[in-house]
């Protein structure tokens, strides 16, 4: 069950009001609203020459709702705008009695749903002019017997919604005194990082770790003391002149204060984003850019703190101190420069490894257990080039070899240049090997014939035709 | 209640260890034991132990391959598959599932693609963590205070630097002086093993050149002392040289043998 809605007043001034509001009475209703400012700030107007507000502060601080309504009225009055009020629980009910009222109608606290239960169906037009089925329905419930407000409070929701549909529900909500939709309660996420301030500047980076633990002792205290813990934490130092580093660390719940204040000082060790490398050599704590300002702790990805479970087999424990080198190294040249190759699946060669920046989960892209029918098999190359070389494979006589749709080769392969490199003699090659990928998506299809070329030096190349290019990808030495 | 969890946990660890240490040494192929592992020496695969002088891999030291390739990778595997963690820095083309092939364990390796310019700090930083480093420092020569330093930071620690390139202080220098692939035809087969001539030099306990021939890889992936016997027919009878490709087409530029 909803809690009921808060109370809220309606002023209308039925002079100023219809549909076909005119700039001149749209002009002095401007004025009316500007006039009920005077006595609450956030007012809402609801259609021409109504408006509305949450009663229950400003009845506080004028006495009761009938005197604030008394008097908004008399102020009113002074403009020559008659008006009246009404003050209910929800918006709805509010409009429903504005319309009785005379000129002020205040329905008691908690009698909000008695009051609209005598209402006729009729009513239900005083409903948001946005939702204009209001009048549709009222009449075919009229229709139906159900003359009030209340008859259609009386029926389940349910087969009120699966009857007259989301205008049904709707309707059938208003009656009951509620609002027109269910609240979706959601407290406002609350503020769990903390922030150190550094007034003067400090200059080094002693001080700032040893800050940077006592704020991690607080960021930890504010998580456990809501049960949540976090998945990575980011760090974010500002220097005096503006410039500032700003790191995501991972957490997992298991980093210490002291450890958070150890990757803290990595961080500084790696200076500011903007700033000009350090020469090598003056990591002694001092920071060029002025000195630190400001030191900030931030939860990153808060989930509920459900312990830890050390893994007993089948994963590999990193110790301690690799993962300090690790980070450390992430530290100086960003998550992602530190990897953990994963043997994964996939007919490519360079697909067959996945590299995850360390402290990720280690997960396979492509998965290394299924057959993969096209795949170069026999003696993996010692060498995948990261981008693809540009090659030229000629024959005997100096032409380009090349390969037809139906894998032809035009002649034998005689010599490989590979881009930057004198040609070589071939003494060994097969190919080609047609691979046809991902020919249902035309961004991505790819029509290769694969080889493999032994040169005279004794190495060997896994070359690639594709759009009639020569390419290398892999070297076997 | 407390101490019982606490011995469970500890068996459990222990149980672990040696169900690593086993399958470590499943991987090594029937090697003896490596019973003075942590006296001073990272192990290495059986085939590489008899070109090094310890026949292993010395704590502290500077290995140095001529360039990036298999051998490189076959130099870490024997250290990772006893259990160590393996970095390698500076070769985004690394073939991790050639090195998983020679007995590198992926689990227990760390990938820095790009050190950038600041990778001495970044190897200093993975030899705080890593048993064994492999290195293909920038092009261009390495200054010697760097090297000095990395050297000193390597000399405290217990790591391994395999350097892929030109390091002048190296007490093991390692090359492939010649090569050849088997399973290519004219058009028909595919890449099979391959056989090479590796010889190592250096300093000290190492300056005595040794040469062996070695699968690199063999049939089954893994690294073994090739027999005499085996060899492939076709072998080049030196070392490769460009020169002589040159020599055979007038009209392609001479290229220098370095």
């Amino acid at each position: 069950m909803s809690a009921p809605p808060p109370r809220v007043m309606v002023l209308c001034c039925p002079d100023l009001r219809g549909q076909d509001a005119t700039v001149v009475t749209a002009r002095r209703f401007g004025r009316v609203v500007a006039a009920v400012t005077g006595f609450c700030p956030r007012v809402e107007v609801v259609e021409p020459g109504v408006c509305a507000f949450a009663a229950r502060g400003p009845a506080r601080y004028f006495g009761g709702e009938t005197a604030l309504a008394t008097r908004i009225i008399a102020a009113l009055a002074e403009f020559g705008a008659p008006a009246l009020a009404s003050v209910a629980e929800g918006l709805f009910a509010a409009l429903v009695a504005v319309r009785q009222a005379d000129p002020v109608l205040v329905i008691p606290p908690g009698q909000t749903t008695a009051f609209l239960a005598a209402q006729p169906v009729s009513a239900l037009d005083a409903q948001d002019p946005a939702t204009e089925s209001g009048a549709d329905l009222a009449g075919l419930l009229t229709r139906l017997g159900l003359r009030t407000l209340g008859d259609l409070a009386g029926l389940p929701a349910s087969d009120v919604a699966s009857r007259f549909g989301a205008a049904g529900e709707t309707a059938h909500r208003l009656a009951r005194g509620l609002d027109a939709r269910p609240l979706a309660p959601r407290p406002p996420p609350a503020d769990l990082s903390v922030t150190q301030e550094f007034d003067p500047p400090e200059t080094l980076a002693e001080p700032v770790v040893f800050a940077a633990k006592t704020l991690a002792e607080r960021l930890h205290a504010g998580l456990a003391g809501r049960g949540l813990t976090c998945v990575r934490v980011q760090v974010k130092v500002t220097w005096a002149d503006g410039s500032h580093s700003s790191r995501l660390w991972r957490h997992d719940g298991l980093l210490t204060a002291s450890a958070l204040a150890d990757r803290v000082r990595w961080q500084l060790d790696g200076g500011p984003a903007q700033a000009a490398p350090q020469k090598d050599g003056q990591h002694d704590g001092h920071y060029q850019p002025g000195g630190i300002i400001a030191l900030r702790l931030a939860p990153d990805q808060v989930v509920h703190a459900t312990g830890q479970q050390l893994a007993l087999w089948g994963e590999t424990v990193i110790s301690d101190r690799v993962a300090r080198a690790a980070m450390r190294v992430q530290a100086l040249l960003g998550h992602e420069a530190v990897l953990r190759p994963v043997l994964s699946g996939g007919r490519n060669v360079s697909d067959q490894v996945t590299a995850i920046p360390f402290g990720e989960k280690s997960e396979p892209r492509l998965p290394p257990d299924r057959p993969w029918p096209g795949r170069v098999t026999g003696a993996a190359p010692g060498l995948v080039f990261s981008a693809a070389r540009q090659a030229e494979v000629t024959d005997a006589a100096g032409r380009l070899v090349t390969v037809s749709g139906r894998c032809e080769l035009s002649a034998e392969p005689a010599r490989l240049a590979v881009a930057g490199d004198p040609p070589l003699r071939v003494t060994g090659w097969a190919g080609p090997w047609p691979l046809a990928e991902r020919w249902w998506d035309a961004a991505t299809a790819r029509r290769r014939a694969r080889f493999q070329l032994a040169t005279e030096d004794g190495r060997a190349w896994l070359a690639v035709v594709q759009d009639g290019r020569w390419l290398v990808e892999a070297g076997y030495w | 209640m407390g101490t019982a969890l606490a011995d469970i946990r500890r068996k459990a660890a222990d149980w672990l260890e040696v169900s690593e240490r086993s399958r470590a040494a499943e991987a090594l192929a029937g090697a003896t034991s490596t019973a003075d592992a942590g006296t001073g020496t990272l192990p290495v695969l059986p085939a590489l132990r008899e070109l090094l002088p310890r026949a292993g891999l010395a704590r502290g030291s500077v290995v140095a391959a001529a360039e990036f390739g298999l051998l490189c990778l076959a130099l870490a595997a024997g250290a990772s598959a006893d259990g160590a963690w393996c970095a390698m820095a500076g070769v985004p083309e690394a073939g991790v599932l050639a090195a998983a092939g020679l007995g590198l364990v992926p689990e227990r390796t760390l990938l820095v693609p790009d050190p950038g310019t600041g990778w001495p700090q970044v190897v200093a930083s993975l030899l705080d963590g890593c048993e064994l480093v492999l290195l293909r420092p920038p092009p261009g020569h390495v200054p010697a205070q760097i090297r000095q330093r990395l050297e000193a930071t390597l000399r405290r620690g217990r790591g391994v630097l395999v350097v892929a390139g030109d390091w002048p202080g190296a007490q093991v220098r390692l090359r492939v002086l010649r090569q050849r692939w088997t399973g290519l035809g004219d058009g028909h087969g595919r890449l099979r093993a391959c056989c090479a001539e590796v010889m190592a030099d250096g300093r000290g306990e190492a300056s005595v050149a040794r040469t062996r021939w070695l699968w690199l890889p063999g049939e089954d992936g893994r690294v073994t002392a090739a027999e005499p016997l085996d060899l492939p027919a076709g072998l080049p009878a030196g070392p490769y040289r460009p020169a002589e490709l040159s020599a055979e087409r007038p009209g392609l530029r001479a290229v220098s043998a370095g």
